[in-house]
């Protein structure tokens, strides 16, 4: 019943001491990350750890369990430029920048709109792609509601995948409708199919696909873009030599048409599904 | 069986009951087969369990059964520091000092009172991050010659994952061990005083009363609800997919986005978790039924 004595004394200064080294390294990890550009850091390792979240066509599993996808191609391309290896770290949407801030990996390759509040906690470099914003509803709900401004009523619930710019979309320019939003897509087009809610904003090629998979129950009210994105890799702040590397890795890929040239096969055909899904027919 | 018992029959009381359970299923399988929308397709299942592998001529695991054994060396791994958190603080718990108590108990309370999920990002994303550099796990797996990597590859699977997977490790081992601290103190409170008593005036040190008066009972005595939390562990392992763990959960959703068969990956998975739960539990129940024949 005490508290003091010879030997809790002694482990009371065992762990205070603990606790002091490890406030040191805490204070010593970030001016030694700052210091050193992830671009050494990868050449050092010999090996690219990109972050990337599973999200057609960006990153998906093919019928082997191996990533294929937009982002696959331009981070695999990245890598073999820099003549390191590619190592892909499959990180779920949410902690998504957590872990890279935490160093779990070197850059996020994830699709990711540059959007001011997330430039606030990390770097973006140019943007590399522009996914454009669609929308596929239920046929019989909106039926009689007239595009665009019928879909822009209280009456109207919209879904969409959280996390994704197509909330914020959503919200923007249907205002009066009740927005739902899922952890997923799937979840999101489900409550669309199944009557529960009118319409699902998704970024292409995804509306395309639904359509084209369910012509009986879904349309698409238009085929233009809601909204454009802007989307770029994400970067740890403090580092510009690596966000000089990555922009005008970008810049050349796009001047030389190799970044349009995969965009369009990921997002302007389906010829890649049979590679990711059996059973459905590619369609142009 | 004794001859004339009834508790080897049905009663009406019984049928009853179970034709109201049938009829409920039934309902509810009619109700979301009527309701929802949705074209069941399982032709991508049995691919992302097992897959043919053109390169070696041999059937290798897919995705989901990737998952499936990275949850159970997940379960397997970090059950070992939790037991040893476990009977660690468990016994400071019991400590006469107040200072072994202190600790111990701020480490249960702390973790108990904390929803798995919050501790989960909280430890993985500040403090992990800061243990696992110090560590040099991933230095070390780069540079192990390849002998090493075979060995380690056997305990925690791909050598890619090696680091991924000790995160894991521990996160789930931090958490558990506050439940299993909790288990062995009241399996140690639960032998009388009197013993303890007993046994001093007898003469025994405070080390043979340990070992040979409180610790056996006490052992026998938290067995099932050890087993309990065993099996909790590889439930809750699940929630590892929130910080990106290799595991059955986190490549379920990746194979249901891919595949867009949800549901049927979901029920599919489910079924793993099930299997995989239910033989712990069998496994369990022989080891108390054995160690209960021991005694006699």
């Amino acid at each position: 019943m005490r508290f003091t004595g010879p030997r809790s004394g002694k482990a009371l200064a065992a762990l205070l001491a603990l606790g002091a080294a490890t406030g040191f390294q805490l204070r010593c990890a970030g001016p030694q990350r700052s210091a050193e550009s992830v671009v050494e850091t990868i050449q050092r390792r010999g090996a690219l750890k990109v972050g990337v979240s599973t999200f057609e066509p960006w990153a998906m599993r093919d019928r082997n369990g191996e990533l294929v996808g937009f982002e696959v191609d331009v981070a695999t391309k990245l890598a073999a430029d820099m003549g390191v290896s590619i190592e892909f770290v499959p990180t779920s949407w949410d902690g998504i920048i957590p872990a890279l801030l935490a160093g779990k990996f070197d850059v996020i390759i994830g699709g990711m709109s540059i959007r001011p509040q997330r430039n606030l906690t990390i770097n973006f470099t140019i943007p590399y792609a522009h996914s454009g914003m669609g929308i596929a509803a239920n046929r019989e709900l909106t039926a009689d509601l007239v595009w665009p401004d019928g879909y822009d009523s209280e009456v109207v619930t919209l879904t969409c995948r959280r996390g994704a710019s197509a909330c914020n979309d959503a919200a923007r320019l249907f205002p009066r409708a009740s927005i739902r939003r899922f952890d997923d897509d799937i979840q999101a087009i489900q409550e669309v199919l199944n009557g529960n809610a009118h319409a699902i904003l998704s970024a292409y090629p995804k509306p395309i696909e639904w359509a084209g998979q369910n012509p009986e129950l879904l349309f698409l009210p238009t085929t233009g873009n809601l909204s454009q994105g802007d989307e770029a890799f994400g970067l740890r702040k403090g580092d510009p030599d690596a966000l000089n590397f990555f922009s005008n890795w970008i810049r050349v890929n796009t001047t030389n048409g190799w970044l349009a040239e995969r965009y369009d096969y990921w997002f302007k055909t389906t010829n890649w599904i049979d590679q990711v899904r059996p059973g459905s027919t590619p369609q142009q | 069986m004794i001859p004339g018992s009834k508790r080897g029959r049905l009663g009406w009381i019984d049928a009853a009951v179970l034709a109201a359970i049938v009829t409920a299923v039934v309902a509810v399988a009619y109700r979301v087969d009527s309701v929802l929308e949705y074209r069941w397709d399982w032709s991508a299942i049995p691919n992302s369990l097992y897959r043919w592998d053109e390169e070696t001529g041999r059937w290798v695991p897919n995705l989901l059964m990737q998952g499936f054994f990275t949850t159970i060396r997940l379960a397997v791994l970090s059950m070992i520091p939790a037991a040893l958190f476990g009977a660690v603080f468990g016994v400071l718990r019991t400590a006469g000092r107040l200072f072994p108590r202190l600790l111990s108990r701020t480490y249960v309370e702390l973790i108990r009172n904390i929803p798995p999920l919050v501790f989960i990002f909280i430890f993985y994303f500040f403090i992990s991050s800061q243990i696992m550099p110090v560590l040099g796990v991933e230095d070390f797996v780069r540079r192990a010659s390849p002998a090493t990597l075979r060995s380690l590859e056997l305990v925690f699977g791909p050598a890619a994952l090696i680091p991924n997977v000790i995160s894991g490790v521990i996160c789930l081992a931090m958490f558990q061990g506050a439940y299993m601290t909790e288990i062995v103190r009241a399996g140690i409170q639960s032998i009388p005083k009197t013993q303890t008593e007993a046994g001093l005036s007898i003469g025994l040190s405070r080390w043979e009363l340990w070992r040979r008066v409180i610790l056996p009972q006490a052992l026998r005595r938290v067995i099932p609800p050890l087993a309990g939390q065993f099996i909790t562990l590889v439930k809750d392992s699940s929630i590892l997919s929130l910080i990106s763990i290799q595991e059955l959960t986190f490549l379920a959703m990746e194979t249901a986005v891919s595949t867009t068969r949800v549901f049927e990956v979901w029920i599919t998975v489910a079924g793993l978790y099930f299997c995989l739960c239910y033989m712990l539990s069998l496994a369990f129940d022989r080891l108390e039924k054995s160690a209960a024949a021991a005694r006699t």
